[in-house]
């Protein structure tokens, strides 16, 4: 019987449209974590940037009706958000865990504040088609048994997703500017003697996070749901962090760990014909997360100077 | 650590006979300074989004910030609500607290809240006839020792394995939201009722403090009229006395002593023969313990005495917690006080909302505010900004040993102890205060470490 199901779940293209779609939400914020842990700065605020992106975006869309501008709104939403984690954890010396968790509240409470403020409590509006991210279809391939939906019926979002997944991979490890945010990561005295502007490439990687997690939000708010609702982010930032360490801080690690966590979550809602209880099923990626630092899949090592402000030598 | 100030630090006896003002001050000042900020920033979000002419938005300011006041403390019924949601703020921000004496940071007392609410509740259930002065006692260990697995399980893989706690906590957090949101929606799901389970039995719930009272002292005293009025239960009482506990252990322990050194510095506690392992498990089971009797006693002493599904998971204490902790500075007292300021701004937050018609989601942007300001070292970055000419003497950079070092590796300025106060450093989680340049990543290492102990010795 639950071979049955599962089995018949396994091969529906819906599922695997639902991870990949899934997967492509929780990678853009795990990459913002991954960029700004390499360069040493600790992120666990990708859950607000999110949020605040998600509420900015839906707003400027329809106060503008114009998609694009929805989507640069949400980008910019996130890099403020971030910039505020920047300066408080990069000039003010902040406990970064502190300062993530303070940009997480004050995304919460200033989204719920201002959606109740400027919508008089209504509510916002389900976006119309033209506000919302375009779902592109490739043309024959889009036909094409199993492979077309899943791969080539996607949210616009989805490509650019994995474009910047891959573009993250090449630039911090195949790149000198990726040298530069890892070194300015493990040893930030090494890369200021060598001449890398230590404060300068953490705040590039920090924003640059913020505006990827900004446009997850837009990708959640205009893409997915088509509407904006109080804490709509839902602990997604949470698990993108999860998939930082779980993907050992490298792009292509979180980007599978998302892809696990995805499928989990996209199994999660699939497999209630099972009698499986969809709320143990959502354990899953935080269950995976914990044995994963517990080492059993080979040991997760952060870069080593991060959390840890650095001071270039003022004198 | 050594802090740099302004003032060259006097010797630690010389400090305490000189100033207990000074102290005072030091220790007030900066909370207050954070608080301040925060309330002013909240005046300027106000402003921002009313309407009309700037006096009418200034105005507008002043009477959300009146209804707030009046909405936690104003009178005897808002101030029994508030007190509400005091009690568990108290018990979970021990929780933080006590973690971030031993280096640690409990992002997971929501997590642990949770289990242990389930475990009593799963008690409750299960031997639902028998007697109060069995059944009550029973659901409070139930439910600490629930939360002390679940805080001891990140202590374990934190001190065996390297987890930071940070993760683990997070990840147990909705481990605990989806099992508890199971349980209540499955096994112990009331009959014909979505999503929450029965009422606790009638003998396994706290009285009010009100009916209590008018039922004891009440016989020969003044009666309260309308007890009905004033929610806060006896539950109360219980947190204050965990505040004793609190104090007392941290400042009346041996294993207070020890957990401290292993906060400031863990390698020194070690090489003092210090049980590093052994104490940083038990001081996250002792954390655990603590939210979980947070979670116990609200189910039992708060109305509707039931489990609700997807509660805890939009339960704020947990998080609120850490704001509490900070600006309390992990004392026992100073917990207390900020219990009762975020209490009151919760709860006096929706009396705003009802009354002057301002979201009361504006406390959390006050909260935010706090906390930044507290992280954060604005008042030593601006006095570093002022007289460049005070800092001739720096300390020449330490050859950094930052090898795998993680944010709770980072010894973290103990100020309760001594009488070591200096400014801009504060009892908070590892590695907040990151000091004056020329001294700055290498904080992680032994050398300063060295400097840390000798001076804990010294006291």
């Amino acid at each position: 019987m639950f071979f049955q199901v599962l089995f018949r779940v396994l091969g529906s293209s819906d599922l695997w449209q639902a991870t990949l779609q899934f997967a492509a939400l929780l990678v853009l914020p795990a990459l913002a974590g991954v960029i700004s842990e390499r360069s040493g700065v600790v992120n666990i605020a990708m859950e607000g940037m999110m949020l605040t992106g998600a509420y900015v975006g839906v707003m400027s869309a329809l106060a503008t009706n114009n998609v694009f501008v929805g989507v640069l709104g949400a980008m910019i939403a996130g890099g403020v958000m971030a910039l505020i984690h920047a300066v408080v954890s990069i000039n003010f010396h902040a406990n970064q865990i502190v300062s993530g968790l303070a940009v997480n509240i004050a995304a919460l409470g200033l989204t719920n504040y201002l959606l109740l403020v400027q919508t008089n409590g209504q509510g916002v509006p389900h976006l119309a088609n033209a506000l919302r991210l375009p779902i592109v279809t490739w043309g024959p391939l889009a036909n094409i048994p199993f492979l077309g939906p899943v791969l080539f019926q996607q949210n616009i979002i989805f490509y650019v997703a994995i474009v910047i997944l891959i573009a993250t991979q090449f630039i911090l490890f195949r790149t000198n500017v990726g040298l530069r945010i890892r070194a300015v990561g493990e040893h930030p005295q090494a890369a200021d003697t060598a001449g890398v502007n230590v404060r300068l490439v953490r705040y590039l990687c920090v924003i640059s996070g913020g505006f990827l997690s900004g446009l997850a939000g837009a990708f959640l708010a205009m893409g997915i749901a088509g509407i904006f609702n109080s804490n709509m982010t839902a602990g997604a930032g949470y698990i993108a962090l999860a998939a930082v360490i779980f993907g050992k801080y490298n792009p292509l690690g979180a980007g599978g760990a998302c892809l696990i966590f995805g499928l989990g979550e996209a199994l999660s809602t699939r497999l209630q014909d099972t009698g499986i209880s969809p709320n143990l099923l959502s354990t899953l990626p935080y269950i995976l997360t914990i044995i994963a630092l517990v080492g059993l899949v080979g040991r997760t090592i952060p870069p080593a100077a991060d959390g840890i402000p650095y001071d270039p030598g003022s004198e | 650590m050594a802090v740099q100030t302004t003032q060259s630090t006097p010797p630690t006896s010389k400090l305490r006979s000189t100033s207990w003002l000074r102290k005072f001050t030091s220790a007030v000042g900066r909370p207050l300074f954070a608080f301040i900020l925060a309330m002013i920033a909240g005046i300027i979000v106000i402003m921002i989004t009313s309407q009309g002419s700037p006096g009418d938005r200034f105005s507008a300011a002043l009477t959300a910030y009146q209804d707030l006041f009046v909405g936690s403390f104003g009178n005897a019924q808002n101030f029994s609500f508030t007190l509400v949601t005091v009690t568990p703020l108290i018990l979970t921000s021990i929780s933080v607290a006590i973690a971030f004496r031993g280096g640690l940071f409990n992002i997971g007392a929501e997590g642990q809240l949770a289990v242990g609410a389930m475990v009593a509740g799963i008690i409750a259930f299960k031997v639902p006839t028998w007697p109060g002065w069995a059944l009550i006692p029973l659901m409070i260990t139930g439910s600490m020792l629930a939360g002390a697995i679940w805080g001891g399980i990140v202590g374990i893989l934190k001190a065996w394995r390297g987890a930071h706690e940070v993760v683990t906590t997070i990840m147990l957090n909705w481990i605990a939201f989806y099992v508890t949101d199971y349980l209540i929606d499955g096994p112990f799901k009331a009959l014909n009722q979505a999503d929450q389970t029965d009422a606790l039995p009638k003998q396994a719930t706290f009285p009010t403090v009100a009916s209590a009272y008018n039922h004891t002292l009440g016989t020969f005293l003044p009666q309260i009229t309308n007890p009905q009025q004033y929610p806060i239960d006896i539950s109360i009482f219980i947190a204050l006395l965990a505040l004793i506990v609190y104090w007392f252990i941290v400042s009346r322990t041996t294993f207070g002593y020890e957990i401290r050194v292993i906060g400031q510095n863990p390698k020194a506690a070690q090489y003092a023969g210090i049980p590093t392992k052994r104490n940083i498990f038990l001081v996250m089971a002792i954390a655990g313990a603590f939210s979980g009797l947070a979670g116990s006693l609200h189910l039992m002493g708060q109305f509707p005495y039931q489990l609700i599904g997807s509660t805890f998971r939009i339960d704020p204490t947990g998080f609120d917690a850490i704001g509490v902790a900070l600006l309390g500075r992990t004392t026992a007292i100073g917990v207390l006080l900020a219990s009762l300021l975020f209490g009151g701004l919760l709860y006096g937050g929706s009396y705003m909302q009802l009354f002057a018609n301002v979201p009361g989601d504006l406390v959390y942007i006050i909260q935010a505010l706090v906390l930044f300001t507290i992280a954060a070292e604005f008042l030593p970055a601006i006095q570093r900004a002022l007289p460049r000419g005070l800092f001739a003497s720096r300390k020449p950079a330490l050859v950094p040993s930052i090898e795998g070092a993680t944010i709770s590796d980072i010894p973290e300025n103990d100020k309760n102890n001594g009488g070591v106060m200096q400014e801009g450093a504060l009892t908070g989680p590892p590695g907040v205060f990151r000091d004056s340049p020329g001294e700055n990543e290498s904080s992680g290492q032994p050398s300063t470490a060295v400097d840390d102990s000798n001076r804990s010795a010294e006291d």
